[in-house]
């Protein structure tokens, strides 16, 4: 919010620091001063209110109050002294009826009469148009500058135009309208509190004022209104409404109801002062009209000075701390040794614990002034992250077999949520693009985004990321996915190995998908071309290559290899236990093998043949080439094998390999089409 | 005879060894004189035909010679290939101006780095790390924070709603409540995860943003506790001495509330764009837990205090690197990422 340098410095008799050394000043103790800017004669200073002040730092009055206190220079209060006329009553012109005492706790009215309204004075007008407002005329010009100097929302009718002469503050009726000052049509409901005279609404109450009692150049009596209504209810109806003004702003954020009166006695007195006739003085009728059934009174908080002490980690001598509450216009009473009572302004809302007054005495001494002292703990170490640990270490695996780390968002737009046929989604109801349409059910979309905009800069690219997925009703786990470009299916069956032999996970095996037809995910995946990952009997993920329909929608060129696992599960499996095996001492011998088997036939099928006919002594076997070629016979295919045989006690002999090797062929050749190769 | 014959064989032997020319000629000579049928070889061989004294006597003398052969073969072998190798390392070269073969390895994100880097020095200070989960409800979000429902303050969290009712964390907050839910203190912990804000990018704003939250709950903690854990994190996050401020700012959740600003690191407090000329870098927000929260959570406000804050790991990443625009880290670009 903007204020005015001139206008803070007309509270003052002694001159304030320049500007930008009171900006400073006020960003230390009170709040950020975000800009200081010169205007003319003047300067701005524009101030970041929190909303904990907004009740009584939304004003001139208010932060002069808190520079009085920084500054300790002698602050006044202008002089708002009214002479009322004996002849006039207020209440022959108006009479205020409050329907609703919690939604409106005091309304407050005065009249004025013999006004003459016309353009308000340069000094003025230069003030309002410093701090971003409009000057308009004397009348409405004096209610936003007492606005301005308060913090009060007042609001000026044509007292003529008001029927039956009578301020009704009651909720709208369902399908009333109000036509504003700015001549917006606007309907109104139940929710919506009104100022209204006999026939209709006059205004929106704490909102905006209504065409029909205008304020114009022939208005003589001024009806003022200055009240107090209740926060939640402006913040709602200016929400229905979808209408924001300096007055909703400030009565959303609360206000304090004994501030009424002085706002609008300083209005009344200013139309005398500034919008009369020439020659002729406007009279303000005797008597304030005040609504307030409930007064509201200063509240009393007891501080414990040893609290003070301890929360802040600092001893203020007590004389200090009594000037700086002091300075804040607080009233001290001391109960006892350390105990003091505070009564605290009714203008200071947010003001209501023992800590509010401790962050008060805080920041006027200077967070600055406070040390630094370690804290005093047990030695307790801090807890392993299970979670965390077993990130870290799959991150650095899958980064050190070559694969960079993405961080992508955790929405999916309208199109993807589509093309990868998820009926699970959750979606965003106030997303700020059609980029945020969908939470993400799957790491997946943006992987293959992240493909695409890298190809025209890598030929090869291997990504992965470890991250939240979100599907409905309100289910969230992590997931690792990577990806690699090409025909890398083995590829990244290897590395999927890797990791999880790193990660101690030992009985993983691949497991051929099976589509059921409502497995509508596998759409994304090259039909033949993927497996379930599997450990034990679990599933913990997906692997496979990516359908060129996929593909071809999200403009990847060439094809893509997708490992999607569900990091939740698999953390399950993890182990940090590794048991050493001896090394055996005696050599290791190695024989090859080949076999021409139909191409139909798995690894997988001719790996157990040999293991289970070479039994214990086969130490392992090493798919080493698969070769499909024209030189082979139809339909045929070429594995060749290195089988390595050791044993634990003993160097073995070449006649009992040789006899265990033919025990192998033997076996591989009881299959018809299967043939060794000698 | 056999005397002067071994005083002979020594020199002729000694002298060819010299002249000896390659290892292939030096082989030959030591063949012809101790091979198998060797010219020394056969004298040794012939010794037991000989009387027992002479026996003694030429015995001792034709070992005396071949071991002096022996040292003579092997010294001359070893100027041999020291000559050889010297002549090929003269000869031979590689180019080291010529590029090296790397092994392929990935890089990690840099908010992974720097998260690692976050966790280490507070759990070296005994701080366990904890999450909690990114969809969450109104309750742990904004009314167990203190933050009332129809209230302005709750305008600070411009906020993703979802259609099954629940929304996305604005704050890391949030776990705050849900750990002292479950664990009493005293309790040191901090918070990493993605926080979400309904609001527009550029280059400094991000609607999706990585945060570290801590919190520390004991029978006395007070503010210059808060100024030692902060101070002890920024020395060891930079590496340096860096100057770091509190001023007020408010949080419903906290009681006194805090901006921590440091020193700008780019300008070193002279004003500069980064720091939009302030000298000063916002980099948390803090305070001491407001008493509802401890209420909130399950425990009696009197009987507890603490400190609370939050850091943006964005900022943190974008001055340790010097990273010009936050939209960069999700932007999924590997010559962006490969960098780190």
């Amino acid at each position: 919010m903007v204020f005015s340098y001139n206008w803070l410095q007309s509270f003052f008799q002694k001159k304030l620091p320049k500007p930008e050394k009171l900006a400073e000043l006020l960003t230390l103790h009170f709040a950020e001063v975000e800009e200081v800017k010169k205007e003319g004669k003047d300067f701005t200073l524009d101030i970041d209110i929190r909303p904990n002040r907004a009740s009584d730092c939304f004003s001139h009055l208010g932060i002069a109050k808190e520079i009085a206190a920084l500054t300790n220079l002698t602050f006044g209060v202008p002089t708002s002294e009214i002479k009322e006329d004996k002849n006039l009553r207020s209440k022959d012109f108006v009479s205020v009826e409050v329907k609703d005492k919690n939604a409106c706790p005091r309304y407050t009215a005065r009249v004025v009469a013999d006004v003459k309204v016309g353009p308000s004075p340069k000094w003025m007008r230069d003030r309002l148009e410093v701090c971003g407002l409009r000057p308009i005329n004397n009348i409405v010009d004096i209610a936003n500058y007492v606005m301005l100097e308060t913090g009060q929302p007042l609001h000026a009718f044509d007292g003529e135009k008001l029927e039956g002469q009578k301020i009704i503050v009651r909720f709208a009726k369902e399908r009333e309208k109000i036509v504003t000052l700015d001549e917006e049509k606007y309907d109104l409901n139940e929710n919506i509190l009104v100022i209204a005279d006999e026939r209709s609404p006059v205004a929106i109450a704490g909102i905006k004022g209504g065409k029909l009692p205008e304020i114009d150049n022939k208005t003589k009596i001024v009806v003022l209104e200055s009240a107090n209504f209740d926060s939640k209810i402006i913040r709602k109806g200016s929400r229905i409404l979808n209408l924001k003004t300096d007055a909703s702003l400030r009565f959303e954020h609360g206000i304090d109801q004994n501030l009424t009166e002085f706002a609008i006695n300083l209005a009344a007195y200013l139309i005398q002062e500034i919008a009369h006739p020439q020659g002729g003085y406007p009279k303000v009728a005797q008597g304030l009209v005040d609504v307030y059934p409930k007064k509201i009174l200063p509240k009393r908080i007891k501080l414990d000075l040893n609290y003070v002490k301890s929360l802040l980690g600092v001893e203020i001598p007590e004389k200090e701390i009594k000037s700086i509450l002091g300075r804040l216009g607080f009233k001290l009473k001391a109960q006892s040794a350390k105990l003091l009572e505070v009564e605290i302004p009714t203008r200071r809302l947010d003001i209501s614990i023992p800590e509010d007054l401790i962050e008060e005495i805080g920041r006027i001494y200077g967070y600055e002034k406070i040390p630094k002292i370690s804290p005093m703990a047990s030695l307790v170490p801090p807890e392993k992250n299970l979670d965390i640990f077993w990130e870290d270490l799959t991150k650095n695996i899958l980064k050190e077999a070559g694969f960079t780390e993405v961080y992508n968002y955790s929405f999916i737009n309208e199109k993807d949520g589509e093309l990868f046929g998820n009926k699970n989604l959750i979606e965003v109801e106030n997303p700020i693009s059609e980029e945020q349409k969908y939470l993400r059910p799957s790491l997946i979309p943006n992987l293959l985004k992240n493909v695409q905009k890298n190809q025209k800069n890598f030929r090869e690219i291997r990504i992965f990321e470890l991250g939240k997925i979100f599907q409905a009703p309100r289910f969230e786990k992590r997931m690792l996915t990577g990806v690699i470009t090409g025909e890398a299916f083995y590829q990244l069956k290897g590395v999927i190995d890797l990791l999880l032999n790193k990660l101690g996970i030992s009985n993983v095996w691949y497991d051929e998908f099976e589509a059921t037809p409502e497995a509508s995910r596998i759409s994304i995946w090259y039909p033949k071309k993927c497996a379930e990952i599997k450990v034990d009997h679990e599933e913990i993920g997906f692997l496979g290559e990516i359908s060129p329909q996929i593909l071809e929608e999200l403009k990847i060129e060439g094809k893509a290899t997708v490992f999607d696992i569900d990091f939740e599960k698999l953390q399950k499996f993890c182990s940090e236990e590794t048991i050493y095996r001896p090394i055996s001492r005696y050599p290791a011998a190695v024989r090859d093998i080949a076999v021409l088997v139909p191409l139909e036939i798995r690894v997988e099928e001719v790996l157990n043949k040999i293991e289970t006919a070479g039994g214990i002594l086969v130490k392992d076997v090493d798919l080493f080439d698969i070769y499909e070629g024209e030189e082979l016979p139809e339909g045929k295919k070429n594995l060749a094998f290195h089988i390595i045989y050791q044993a634990e006690d003993r160097t073995l002999f070449s006649k009992e390999i040789d006899e265990i090797q033919n025990k192998i062929i033997k076996a591989l050749e009881e299959e018809p089409e299967w043939q060794v190769r000698k | 005879m056999a005397e002067i014959n071994l005083k002979t064989l020594r020199n002729q032997a000694k002298k060819e060894i010299e002249k000896a020319k390659d290892l292939k000629e030096l082989n030959e000579i030591f063949k012809k004189y101790l091979g198998k049928r060797g010219q020394l070889t056969q004298i040794l061989r012939s010794l037991e035909k000989l009387p027992k004294a002479k026996r003694v006597k030429i015995g001792k003398e034709a070992n005396q010679l071949k071991d002096f052969l022996k040292i003579q073969f092997d010294q001359k072998a070893r100027e041999i290939k020291e000559r050889i190798a010297k002549s090929a390392a003269e000869k031979e070269w590689i180019d080291i101006t010529a590029p090296g073969k790397k092994p392929v390895i990935g890089s990690l994100h840099p908010f992974t780095l720097v998260k690692r880097k976050a966790e280490d020095i507070f759990q070296a200070m005994g701080f366990t790390v904890v999450e909690g989960p990114e969809m969450e409800n109104e309750w742990y979000n904004f009314d167990a924070l203190n933050i009332p429902k129809d209230h302005p303050a709750r305008d600070l969290w411009d906020t993703f709603f979802l259609k099954n009712g629940f929304l996305l964390r604005t704050h890391t907050s949030p776990v705050q409540v849900r750990y002292m839910e479950k664990n009493n203190p005293p309790l040191r912990i901090i918070v990493p995860g993605n926080v979400y804000r309904h609001e527009a990018t550029d280059v400094s704003h991000e609607f999706q943003v990585f945060q570290i939250e801590g919190l520390m709950v004991d029978k006395e903690i007070s503010v210059a506790n808060l100024k030692a854990i902060v101070g002890e994190f920024f020395r060891r996050f930079f590496e340096k001495d860096v100057q770091f401020r509190l001023r007020p700012d408010f949080f419903p959740f906290v009681e006194p509330g805090f901006d921590i600003s440091i020193t700008c690191l780019i300008c070193g407090g002279k004003g500069c764009p980064v720091c939009k000329k302030t000298g000063w870098l916002e980099m948390a927000g803090a305070g001491m837990v407001h008493p509802n929260v401890f209420k909130n959570s399950k425990l009696i406000p009197k009987d507890w205090q603490g400190w609370a804050f939050g850091f943006g790991l964005e900022r943190l990443a974008m001055l340790k690197y010097k990273i010009n625009d936050i939209r960069l880290f999700r932007s999924g670009d590997l010559r962006f990422l490969q960098q780190f």
